[in-house]
């Protein structure tokens, strides 16, 4: 740590790096936390998981826990502030700020399968229900503002983080259409048929705002752009590349034969499914997908509205497709399903989850990137909720009752989280703490966390070196956007100011007030 | 290294060797052994915990059990292992509870739900040790009670709700003692004044009584006199007399006097004696803040109780105060139609003041023992014989039922271990022997319930010899016929009882009658009372004689019984597969190697074999009827056109 600062002080590290750095460290000392608990108000298993994550934006972000269940149950948690201790302060316990279940007006009657934030504030949230509904309810007063039906058991909801034009929830239900509903209208403003069984999964990209990707129990995954009629793009587990891609800015300079090569080939068969308003987190992209656009363009054209049927029957997975997660940066694409789908049913009895596979794509080519992810055994009868961190190198599987930690890009398990006693449905990575949220059958929601808090590495870490109040204040200014508030309940100013707080605490006993 | 692993496979040895037992604890030993090993290095222990997860792992319940105890002592121990095992904690669980339906407890049953009922208990305990420090114990212990509803002992819950309850308990006696204390001090004044006038009433009655006593001319004077009376009798009469005189009586003058002194002495004995001696008690029992009033009463109220106590003794001593009860009336009524002396001397004390004539000579009789010291002693040892006596004539019927029902056994080294109920070690009998061929175990013992049977006694019926008396007729060359028969003797007809001469009895009467005149009444019935008693007698013989042959008839009937019974255990003992898991079992103590295994043996029962040979005869049956069935279709298919 210590290092890392001395770096970033002098200029050898980027902003950027440094933080990735600080919080893959963290990262690695993931456990199950003994300081955080989060009391489950559910009496069933927990479906879904989502903290409110708008980039940026606001203080309230990564504050609000949102949980469904199969209670037909939804719970909101403040998982910054606690609620209460216990064993004399060492155990902060998160009690949910409010929950709303069968015994609501408009509450749902059946198991909630996915509850999700809209991504524009805290406002509202949107759970879809096995009792064919799907609400959208106003936080503050805790009542339906909006109702959708649905033909089926609702799978998956899920909504745009990068949209600015439109409010669609996508719904993938037990029907083989994939439903977009409109908040703005209340009413269902697309259906794109193309699955030919239930969707199970559904997934806005992360690059683009109109680009849909949707996994079904037919054991395809197929891409959307909403503004077109039909899908684009269909992934064949059968096409697929080595490895992942390399770096574009490395691939232009020392790669560029081997990958151009490979990646013209695959091209040539698929149209670009890029949007225009596509976002890349490294910048680096943009000219070169464009350049590869233009290329293509005519190709698109005319193989986009009514794709070649052999193609249009590809699969990604032999069974179904029960998770999907694209990378934030939206260039890769994981899914989770089923390797076979015909089975005896003595068999799935015998070894429920033992035969299936994750998989990483590459979305740019719609290939398998044939990446072999270690011993997976997921649970195949409901859809499940991966997570990544936010650089993308890990991804967070639920594997029957742990939680393994893969590297992306070698498939390696990274870590295994064993903490629940039944089946994990649902997991959830908070970029900004660096802690994991998941859910199970166990009605319980887990807590993993660093070992340590950043603010007791950063004390630690000052305490011993520094002593010049202004390197201090110096260093924080440095480190700002990786502080968070501590459980102390000092709150509102700035980070800078809390960690001055716990700093001043650990010295000489007295709390300073807020810093104007 | 080469050393560390050498120490690795230390306790590795040792934690497998103390799970391989078939004992319900781990071997105390070993336990420490692997503590100690353990205790200095941190890889040790990593080991240990390694070992101990895999040794969880193994498909016997014994070895988890055993596995299991050695996890819970490191665990309260050892922080590190406590971290090692709590990531692992679900799996221990699974293994050790069973919750998980496609992972049942392994094999012996009994064992297995020992297992998982210690394992709960375990959880439980080590939840309320360190459940605030592992989130995983809480998750564990909160998954099995609220998901699973197991049902967990509670043992802390119940400690603290018996802790409540004898605190709550304590409270409330202390509480009665206090209030006691307090009503004490406010009446104690009333309460000291009351027992005084009761003593006071006392000592004047007393002192009217005695100067009564003292007009009377004391006789002890001329007790040495008597002593040389050699005639108990005449000495009885004579201290009697003086007795007599002596004594105070009570009569129309002094009834008054008697009476209230009666009143007085009761009331002391029986409320004012029996306050004091509680308000001592609970002034002991107090805890109040003024040590000091309370000593102080104490220290009354002893003195109190010290000085009724010699009023009461003094009043016992004028002889003449106690109340009589209905109760010693009965008593001494029934003493005296019995005749039992002896048991008078306890009553002395109890012995009325009022008494008629008939009880005064018991009374004086009393008297003159305690007097007399070496008649006393004399009197003493009849009277034990007498009551010793006495009960033998009360237990009597008892016994000789007993005794008539008891079977009768032949003296044998057997009595010397009759009804009792030990083991007897098989290889120790006294004598060092050095010459077995192969290893002996001198701990090896034979239960009880062997010695039982092989002690079970037969014995042979043997008849009863009876003496056949002689015929006693007289002959006509003088003597009498000393034919034995038993009824009836072929010279001199049916056997009767006759004199020495030979004369029958019945006859004699009837001539002494004729001769005899003014004695035939007496004589008559004496004849008819002596043949009757004869005849009773007899009777009461061969009754006995009859009842016991029943009983030895019954008695050998049971033997039998009891022989077939042992007979047939025996036999099944030896045929069915489950004795021999328990003479296995027996032989497990000598060899510890395959009891393991041997646990886990299916026991087939006689049941089993039924079913195993009913099923064998169907199989049979089925795979007739198939080939049959398969010999047809073959045929059919060989010759279509033929069937």
């Amino acid at each position: 740590m210590w290092k890392e600062i001395g770096d970033r002080e002098a200029g050898k590290l980027r902003p950027k790096s440094f933080a990735n750095s600080i919080k893959s460290n963290r990262i690695r000392t993931l456990q199950l936390s003994n300081h955080k608990d989060i009391v489950s108000p559910h009496r069933g298993a927990i479906n879904s998981l989502q903290e409110y994550n708008e980039i940026g934006v606001d203080l309230t972000e990564g504050r609000y826990l949102l949980s469904g269940a199969s209670d037909a149950s939804a719970a909101v948690y403040d998982v910054q502030r606690s609620t209460d201790y216990e064993g004399g302060g060492l155990i902060a316990r998160h009690k949910c700020i409010f929950v709303v279940d069968k015994q609501h007006e408009n509450g749902h009657k059946y198991a909630i399968s996915s509850a999700i934030w809209y991504p524009v504030d805290t406002g509202l949230f949107i759970t879809g229900s096995y009792d064919h509904h799907i609400n959208v309810w106003d936080t503050n007063t805790t009542q339906v503002v909006m109702n959708f039906k649905m033909p089926g058991k609702v799978y998956r909801t899920a909504m745009s983080s990068l949209a600015t034009s439109h409010m669609l929830i996508a719904a993938g239900t037990e029907d083989v259409q994939v439903r977009l509903c409109d908040i703005a209208s209340g009413a269902f403003a697309h259906t794109l048929s193309g699955h030919r069984d239930g969707v199970m999964t559904v997934e806005w990209s992360t690059s683009s705002e109109w680009v849909l990707v949707t996994g079904g129990c037919d054991g395809a995954i197929r891409f959307w752009d909403i503004r077109r009629t039909g899908c684009f793009l269909v992934l064949d587990q059968s096409h697929s590349q080595l490895g992942r891609r390399p770096p574009i800015t490395e691939r232009s300079t020392t790669n560029k034969a081997l990958a151009s090569k490979s990646l013209s080939a695959v091209q040539s068969l698929y149209p670009k499914p890029r949007g225009q308003q596509r976002k890349l987190a490294n910048g680096n992209g943009t000219k070169q997908s464009l350049g590869v656009k233009m290329a293509k363009g005519s190709v698109r054209q005319r193989l986009h509205p009514g794709m070649l049927s052999i193609q249009d029957h590809a699969t990604a997975h032999y069974g179904a497709v029960t998770g999907l997660k694209l990378t934030e940066d939206g260039m890769y694409l994981l899914s989770a399903g089923e390797k076979k789908k015909e089975r005896t049913v003595v068999e799935v009895v015998d070894k429920e989850g033992s035969d299936s596979r994750l998989k990483l794509w590459d979305v740019e080519s719609g290939c398998n990137t044939l990446v072999n992810f270690e011993t997976v055994r997921l649970q195949t009868s409901k859809p499940i909720q991966l997570a990544t961190t936010q650089d993308s190198s890990l991804v967070f599987v639920p594997c029957m009752t742990a939680v393994k930690a893969f590297d992306v890009w070698s498939g390696r398990t990274s870590s295994t989280f064993r903490g629940h006693y039944e089946y994990v449905n649902c997991c959830w990575f908070s970029f900004q703490d660096q802690e994991l949220y998941t859910g199970g059958n166990d009605k319980q929601i887990l807590v993993w966390s660093p070992s340590r808090l950043i603010g007791d590495d950063l004390v630690l870490t000052l305490q011993l070196r520094i002593f010049n109040p202004l390197k201090i204040v110096h260093i924080l200014h440095m480190m700002k956007d990786l502080l968070r508030i501590r459980t102390t309940g000092v709150i509102d100013i700035g980070r800078c100011c809390i960690l001055a707080f716990d700093l001043r605490l650990l010295d000489d006993d007295i709390p300073l007030g807020p810093m104007d | 290294m080469e050393e560390e692993r050498e120490e690795g496979r230390k306790v590795r040895t040792l934690i497998e060797k103390a799970t391989n037992s078939t004992a319900a604890e781990v071997d105390p030993r070993l336990l420490k052994a692997i503590k100690s090993v353990v205790r200095y290095s941190d890889p040790e222990l990593r080991l240990a915990a390694q070992t101990l997860m895999d040794l969880m792992k193994r498909d016997h319940s014994q070895v988890r059990y055993l596995t299991l105890l050695i996890i819970d002592e490191l665990f309260m121990r050892s922080k590190l292992f406590r971290t090692l095992l709590v990531e692992n904690l679900d799996q221990l669980l699974s293994l050790s509870v069973g919750f998980r339906r496609n992972l049942p407890l392994p094999a012996p049953p009994a064992v297995a739900s020992v297992l998982r009922s210690k394992a709960i208990e375990f959880l439980e305990k080590w939840n309320t040790s360190f459940g605030i420090h592992y989130r995983q114990l809480r998750l564990g212990f909160d998954y099995l009670k609220n998901i699973l509803k197991l049902q967990f002992p509670n043992l802390q819950a119940h400690a603290a709700r018996l802790q409540q309850e004898r605190r709550e308990r304590e409270r409330r006696s202390k509480e009665i003692l206090v209030n006691k204390f307090e009503f004490l001090k406010e009446n104690f004044s009333s309460m000291k004044e009351e027992i005084k006038q009761t003593v006071d009433e006392i000592g004047e009655c007393l002192d009217i009584v005695c100067t009564k006593e003292e007009a009377v001319p004391l006789g002890p004077v001329d007790d040495e006199d008597f002593v040389e009376f050699h005639s108990s009798e005449l000495l009885q009469i004579r201290l009697n007399a003086l007795k007599e005189g002596e004594k105070v009586h009570e009569n129309s003058d002094n009834k008054v006097i008697f009476d209230a002194l009666r009143e007085s002495y009761k009331l002391l004995a029986t409320k004012h004696l029996g306050l004091v001696q509680e308000s001592i008690s609970v002034l002991v029992r107090v805890e109040v803040a003024d040590n000091r009033f309370r000593d102080s009463i104490l220290k009354e109220l002893i003195d109190i109780r010290n000085h009724l106590q010699s009023v009461k003794k003094k009043c016992e001593e004028s002889g003449c105060a106690l109340p009589t009860t209905a109760n010693h009336d009965e008593e001494e009524e029934g003493f005296w139609e019995e005749g039992k002396i002896g048991s008078l001397e306890n009553r002395r004390s109890a012995v009325p003041a009022k008494q008629n004539d008939d009880f005064s000579m018991a009374f004086t009789s009393n008297e003159l023992k305690i007097k007399t010291p070496t008649s006393r002693h004399k009197d003493c040892n009849d009277s034990e014989m007498l009551i010793r006596e006495d009960a033998k004539a009360d237990s009597n019927s008892l016994r000789s039922k007993l005794l008539s029902e008891a079977p009768l056994m032949n003296w044998g080294s057997f009595l010397d271990n009759w009804g009792s109920n030990r083991e007897i070690l098989a290889n120790q009998r006294g004598l060092e022997l050095e010459s077995h061929w192969g290893r002996v175990d001198y701990n090896a013992v034979i239960p009880a319930e062997k010695i039982a049977e092989l002690n079970v006694h037969s014995t042979l019926y043997k008849e009863e010899q009876t003496e056949i008396l002689p015929c006693r007729a007289p002959l006509r060359k003088g003597g009498v016929c000393q034919r034995r028969d038993l009824r009836v003797c072929p010279f001199h007809g049916p056997i009767v009882p006759r004199d020495d001469e030979g004369k029958p009895f019945d006859q004699t009467s009837p001539k002494d009658k004729i001769n005899v005149d003014c004695r035939i009444d007496l004589v008559e019935h004496l004849a008819k009372q002596a043949v009757t008693n004869v005849r009773e007698r007899d009777k009461e013989v061969a009754k006995k004689r009859e009842i016991d042959k029943q009983s030895l008839k019954r008695a050998k009937l049971a033997k039998i019984r009891e022989h077939n019974e042992v007979v047939l255990r025996d036999a099944a003992l030896a045929s069915t597969s489950r004795s021999a898991a328990i003479a296995e079992d027996m032989e497990a103590t000598n060899n510890k190697k395959d009891t393991l295994s041997s646990m886990l043996r299916k026991k087939v029962t006689t049941k089993d074999r039924i079913a195993q040979r009913l099923l064998n005869t169907r199989a049979k049956d089925a795979t007739v009827r198939e080939l049959s069935l398969g010999e047809d279709a073959n045929y059919r298919e060989a010759f279509p056109n033929q069937w």
